[in-house]
C-alpha cells in the first residue's frame, strides 16, 4: 500500500494540467498453481503481479499508464509523463483521502495462503484417482490443476476517496484426452469460486468434476458428427448461458453502447427480446465467481436488470464511458490487473428462471438439438454476430433425448436470437469462465435455465438433420 | 552485480543449476475516436522468471519486480515448487549453444520519429477510412501502438544472452452499412521501419474488410470446393502444426503420433519455421537459451520433424530444435517463431477460375471454441463469397464451415502465390481445398 501522503502527491501531479479525474490503481497480487499429469505432479508455480496503473480523465479523453517501479520516483515520473497529454489549468486539488468501507460479500475464512501445497495436491489427486478408477483404455492423457489467486488492490482517486480490497479465488480444472482408432476427443471441467477450500469439499467435489470431464470425452468418442442447417435448439442450463454472454452481454457493455457501436444503442425501453426473457448482471451474489464488492474505480457492485420481460432496461456502465451516455458508472468497471485500463465488463450474467420444466421443453421438441456442454464463443458487438462451440450435444427426436453428436457450433445474430427464445425453464444454474476483452481476462459467471431457441443455424459435418 | 545475491543464495540452498530471465519493456498506445484522442497510454514494466534445479527437479517463480527481498523469495519458491514435482522428465539449465546468429530486431530510427508525426498519420488514417466509401458509417477505432523490449537470460553456467526488439502497429476498425445490413472490418500494419507504413494502403484495406462483406446472404447447406484466403489458412495451419509439438506426440495426444516421415498433407504443402528469416519476429535463441535454426516441418506433404525443447528432445534422444518457451510454471512449453507455408505460382483469380463453382472463405472466427486441435475437428463461423463460373460473385453471410484438419490439409490441390504475413508471425498464401462443409440456409 502507498502512504496516503505519497498517494495525494501523485494524484496532484496527475491533476496539474487540467485532468478532471485522476486515479491510482495499486496492485500486489500473487497466484499459485499446481498440476498433476497422468498421476504425477508435473508442474508447480508461483507468480507475483505487482505494479501501479495511473488513469487521468478529461471530458471524453482517457490517459493511462502503468509501471512496475513502485518507488516515489517511479510513480511521480509516470504521473509527469502522463499529465503532458493535457495542457490546461489545474481544476482539482486533492487535500485528503477518505476511506470507503464497502460490504464484504465474499469473505474468505481460511486463506489459501495458509494451505500447504500438499493439501492442494491431495485435492487434485482425488479427482485423478477417480479417472484412474474408470480403467478405460481409451484415456491417454489426463491433467488436473488447482490454481488460486490472491488479489490485493488499493485505489486512490481525485474524489478524495481510497479503498483497499483483498480478493481470493480458486479454480479446479480437469482435462482428459481420449482416443480410439478413429481419432481423439477431449473433456474439460473447471469449476471456480470466491470461497475457501470448503467449496471444493462441499459443492464442486473433485471426484465428481473429474468423472464428468472423463465421461464427456468418452461419450464424444462414440458420438456421430452433428448435422447442420437451421433447427430448434434446446440449450442446457449453467454454461449454456455463454450464449447470452456473447449474443447480448457484450453488446450491453457501455464500451460499445456509448459510442453507438452496439446494436442495443438507443434501444432502452424497447422490446429487444422475447417477452419470456429477463436478463440480469449481478455482482452482489455472495461468493460467486464473478462477484465484486467494489469495482475497479470505486463504485459498489450492484444488481442490474438488463432486460425485463423482453424490454431493454439497463447496461453495464463504467464512469468514463458513462460520460458519453450521461450516466454514472454502475459498478461494472473491471480490469485483469494494473497493466490494463479498466472498462465496463460483465460479472455474473444470466437469464432468469421461466416457468417450464426442462423435461417439458425437451418433450415439446419434435426434432432438434440439445446442447449441454460448451467450449465458449465470441461476438462482434457491432453486428451482433456470435458463435459458440458445443462440447456435448444430443439429437432430440419426438420429445426424447437420443444419440450424442459432436462438433456442433451455433451461430447467429444476437438481436434475432433473443427474439426466438420460445421456452424458458426453471432450473437456473451458473458456469464459471474467463472472459477476454479490452481490459484483459477477468472472471465472469455465465448462467441460465434450460431454454429453447425456435430456430438457429447449426454448423456441423453430419449433413441434414433427419 | 544486481543479481549475484540470487545466484549465491541459490547455490547455498542446494539449487544445483539456476537461471534468471528478465524482460524490461516500454510501450505507447494511442487511439482516436471521432478525431480526438480517446485513449493514451504510456507504460514501462519488467518481468522476471527464476528457475532452478533442486534435487533433480525444476522449480520456478515469476515476478513483475526484483527488489531487495526478491533473491530470498525466489530461492524459497524454487525449492518449494521443485520439492513437489514427481514426474521423471529430464530437466536442464542450458550450458549454451556453440554459436548464436546475430539478430537485428531493433530499429533505432523508430524512436527518432517525433510523436507528432506518428499522431498526424493516425488522424489522417481515420479521415481516409471515413472518406473512402460512403457506406462507411463509423470508424470504431484507429490506433497506434509502439513497444520496445530487452530480454536477457543469465544462468549459473555463465550463459548470458540478450535480444532487443521494437515495433509499431497502426490499426483501424470500420463499420459499413447497406440497407439494414451492418458489417465490421479490421486490419493492421506491423513493422519496425516507420518508412514502410502507408496510410492509404491501410485505410483501403480497413474499408475493404467491412464493405466487401455487405450484400451477402446465406448459401444452401452443402459441401463445396473452396478457395481459403491467407487469413483462413493462417488459422488452420497454426492449429495443425501445433500437432508437431513433441510433448503431445510423446504423450499420445497429437494428430502426428507415428507420422514422422509420413504424409500429413497433400504434396503441394511445404511448411517451415523460420526464426532466422529477416523479419521483425526473428529470434536468435529460444527461452531456454538454445540457438534457433530454420526448420522444415512439412516438405511436399511429408512430416519432417517434431518441435522440441531440451526436455522433450532428451526423451527422444535428439537435439532440441530451439522451440522451448518458458511460461509461468516450471514446465517448459514449445512454440513456433515464424511459420511459413511455401507459396505456389497461381494468383487468386487463377485459383478461383480453377475452382469454377464453389466458395471463397475469407474469414473464420471463434477458433478457441469451434476448433479442437486434438481431434482436428472444426466448425466455425465464417464469411466469404460464392465463386460462380470461376468468378467471385456475391457475399456469404452467417455461415459455418466444418471439417477436419487432417482431411483439409490432405485435400489441398493448389497453393497460391499471394503470400501474406500476419502479426501472429505466420506467412501463408491462399489455397484450394477439394471440399468443405458449409452450413447456411
Amino acid at each position: 500500500m502507498l502512504s496516503k501522503k505519497l498517494a495525494i502527491e501523485v494524484l496532484n501531479e496527475m491533476l496539474s494540467t487540467g485532468a478532471d479525474y485522476a486515479e491510482i490503481f495499486y496492485e500486489n497480487s500473487h497466484a499459485c498453481s499446481v498440476a498433476i499429469e497422468n498421476g504425477k505432479v508435473s508442474s508447480s508455480s508461483y507468480n507475483i503481479t505487482s505494479g501501479a496503473g495511473l488513469r487521468l480523465l478529461k471530458e471524453n479523453r482517457s490517459v493511462y499508464g502503468f509501471t512496475s517501479d513502485l518507488t516515489k520516483k517511479g510513480l511521480l515520473d509516470l504521473a509527469k509523463s502522463l499529465n503532458k497529454s493535457f495542457n490546461g489549468e489545474r481544476l482539482i486539488t486533492v487535500n485528503k483521502l477518505e476511506m470507503i468501507r464497502g460490504k464484504n460479500r465474499n469473505p474468505i475464512i481460511h486463506s489459501y495462503d495458509d494451505i500447504p501445497l500438499e493439501e492442494k495436491i491431495s485435492l487434485v489427486r482425488e479427482g485423478m484417482s477417480e479417472i484412474e478408477s474408470l480403467k478405460d483404455p481409451h484415456i491417454v492423457r489426463y491433467i488436473g490443476q488447482f490454481a488460486n489467486n490472491h488479489r490485493g488492490v488499493t485505489i486512490y482517486n481525485s474524489k478524495g476517496k481510497w479503498f483497499s480490497r483483498d480478493t481470493e479465488f480458486a479454480r479446479l480444472v480437469y482435462s482428459v484426452v481420449v482416443a480410439d482408432e478413429n481419432g481423439m476427443e477431449t473433456g474439460f471441467e473447471g469449476p471456480g469460486c470466491q470461497m475457501d477450500m470448503s467449496f471444493f469439499k462441499d459443492k464442486a467435489k473433485p471426484r465428481e468434476v473429474a468423472r464428468k470431464a472423463a465421461k464427456t470425452a468418452l461419450l464424444m468418442l462414440t458420438a456421430k458428427e452433428c448435422p447442420s442447417g437451421k433447427m430448434p435448439v434446446v440449450i442446457g442450463n449453467g454454461w449454456g448461458g455463454v450464449l447470452f454472454h456473447e449474443a447480448c452481454g457484450h453488446p450491453l457493455e457501455a464500451s460499445a453502447v456509448s459510442k453507438g457501436l452496439s446494436y442495443a444503442t438507443g434501444k432502452e425501453g424497447q422490446m429487444i427480446a422475447s417477452p419470456l426473457v429477463t436478463a440480469v448482471d449481478d455482482s452482489t451474489i455472495p461468493n460467486e465467481w464473478g462477484s465484486i464488492d467494489i469495482d475497479d474505480e470505486g463504485n459498489p457492485g450492484t444488481k442490474r436488470i438488463l432486460i425485463k420481460d423482453g424490454v431493454l432496461k439497463d447496461f453495464m456502465i463504467d464512469d468514463f464511458n458513462g460520460r458519453r451516455m450521461n450516466r454514472e458508472g454502475n459498478g461494472s468497471c473491471r480490469r485483469q490487473n494494473y497493466k490494463y485500463c479498466p472498462t465496463s465488463r460483465m460479472s455474473n450474467t444470466y437469464i432468469d428462471n421461466g416457468k417450464s420444466t426442462p423435461e417439458e421443453i425437451i418433450a415439446a421438441t419434435k426434432l432438434g438439438l440439445y446442447t449441454v456442454g460448451f467450449n465458449g464463443g465470441s461476438v462482434d458487438p457491432t453486428t451482433g454476430e456470435f458463435n459458440f462451440g458445443c462440447s456435448e450435444a444430443y439429437i432430440i427426436r419426438d420429445g426424447k433425448v437420443c444419440e450424442p453428436v459432436k462438433g456442433a457450433t451455433l451461430i447467429g445474430k444476437g438481436e434475432e436470437i433473443l427474439k426466438k427464445i420460445d421456452m424458458i425453464g426453471n432450473d437456473l444454474a451458473f458456469g464459471q469462465g474467463m472472459c477476454g476483452a479490452a481490459s484483459g481476462s477477468i472472471r465472469t459467471n455465465v448462467g441460465q435455465p434450460t431454454l429453447r431457441i425456435s430456430e438457429i443455424t447449426v454448423g456441423g459435418r453430419g449433413g441434414e438433420l433427419k | 552485480m544486481k543479481y549475484d545475491k540470487f545466484f549465491a543464495l541459490a547455490k547455498e540452498a542446494g539449487i544445483t543449476d539456476c537461471e534468471l530471465s528478465f524482460t524490461t519493456s516500454t510501450s505507447l498506445e494511442i487511439s482516436l475516436f471521432h478525431g480526438e484522442i480517446n485513449n493514451y497510454s504510456s507504460n514501462s514494466s519488467s518481468s522476471y522468471l527464476a528457475r532452478g534445479i533442486y534435487k533433480g527437479k525444476m522449480g520456478s517463480i515469476t515476478s513483475d519486480v526484483y527488489n531487495k527481498d526478491s533473491a530470498e523469495l525466489f530461492v524459497k519458491k524454487i525449492i518449494e515448487n521443485a520439492s513437489v514435482i514427481e514426474n521423471d522428465d529430464p530437466v536442464f539449465i542450458f550450458q549454451g549453444s556453440e554459436k548464436y546468429r546475430k539478430i537485428n530486431t531493433f530499429n533505432k530510427d523508430l524512436g527518432k520519429i517525433s510523436p507528432e508525426i506518428k499522431l498526424d498519420k493516425l488522424y489522417e488514417l481515420e479521415k481516409k477510412i471515413r472518406e473512402l466509401d460512403s457506406r462507411i458509417i463509423e470508424v470504431e477505432a484507429v490506433g497506434y501502438e509502439e513497444s520496445s523490449s530487452t530480454s536477457t537470460i543469465l544462468n549459473s553456467h555463465g550463459l548470458k544472452l540478450t535480444q532487443k526488439n521494437n515495433n509499431y502497429v497502426y490499426y483501424g476498425a470500420s463499420v459499413a452499412k447497406e440497407g439494414e445490413q451492418v458489417k465490421t472490418g479490421f486490419d493492421l500494419f506491423l513493422d519496425n521501419d516507420f518508412n514502410k507504413f502507408s496510410v492509404d494502403e491501410l485505410a483501403k484495406s480497413v474499408v475493404k474488410e467491412s464493405t466487401s462483406k455487405l450484400g451477402g446472404h446465406q448459401c444452401a447447406s452443402a459441401t463445396y470446393k473452396a478457395v481459403l484466403s491467407q487469413d483462413v489458412v493462417k488459422s488452420f495451419m497454426s492449429a495443425y502444426i501445433s500437432s508437431a509439438v513433441a510433448e503431445d506426440v510423446q504423450k499420445n495426444s497429437s494428430l502426428f503420433v507415428g507420422k514422422l516421415g509420413q504424409k500429413v498433407a497433400s504434396r503441394k504443402v511445404t511448411i517451415e519455421d523460420k526464426p532466422l528469416a529477416k523479419t521483425i519476429f526473428a529470434k536468435g535463441f529460444d527461452d531456454e537459451g538454445v540457438a534457433t535454426k530454420n526448420l522444415t516441418i512439412v516438405k511436399n506433404g511429408t512430416l519432417q520433424s517434431y518441435l522440441y525443447n531440451l526436455t522433450t528432445a532428451a526423451k527422444d534422444k535428439v537435439e532440441s530444435t530451439g522451440h522451448g518457451v518458458v511460461g509461468g510454471g516450471s514446465k517448459v512449453g514449445t512454440t513456433t517463431w515464424y511459420l511459413e507455408m511455401k507459396a505456389g505460382k497461381k494468383s487468386l483469380d487463377e485459383l478461383c477460375k480453377e475452382v469454377g463453382n464453389g466458395v471463397y472463405i475469407t474469414e473464420v472466427s471463434g477458433l478457441h471454441a469451434g476448433l479442437n486441435p486434438r481431434s482436428g475437428n472444426f466448425s466455425l463461423l465464417s464469411t466469404g463469397f460464392m465463386i460462380e463460373n470461376g468468378k467471385i460473385t456475391h457475399g456469404l453471410d452467417i455461415i459455418t464451415v466444418s471439417g477436419n484438419l487432417v482431411e483439409l490439409f490432405n485435400s489441398i490441390t493448389e497453393v497460391g502465390s499471394d503470400s501474406k504475413e500476419f502479426a501472429s508471425a505466420i506467412k501463408c498464401p491462399s489455397v484450394i481445398v477439394k471440399k468443405i462443409a458449409v452450413s447456411g440456409k
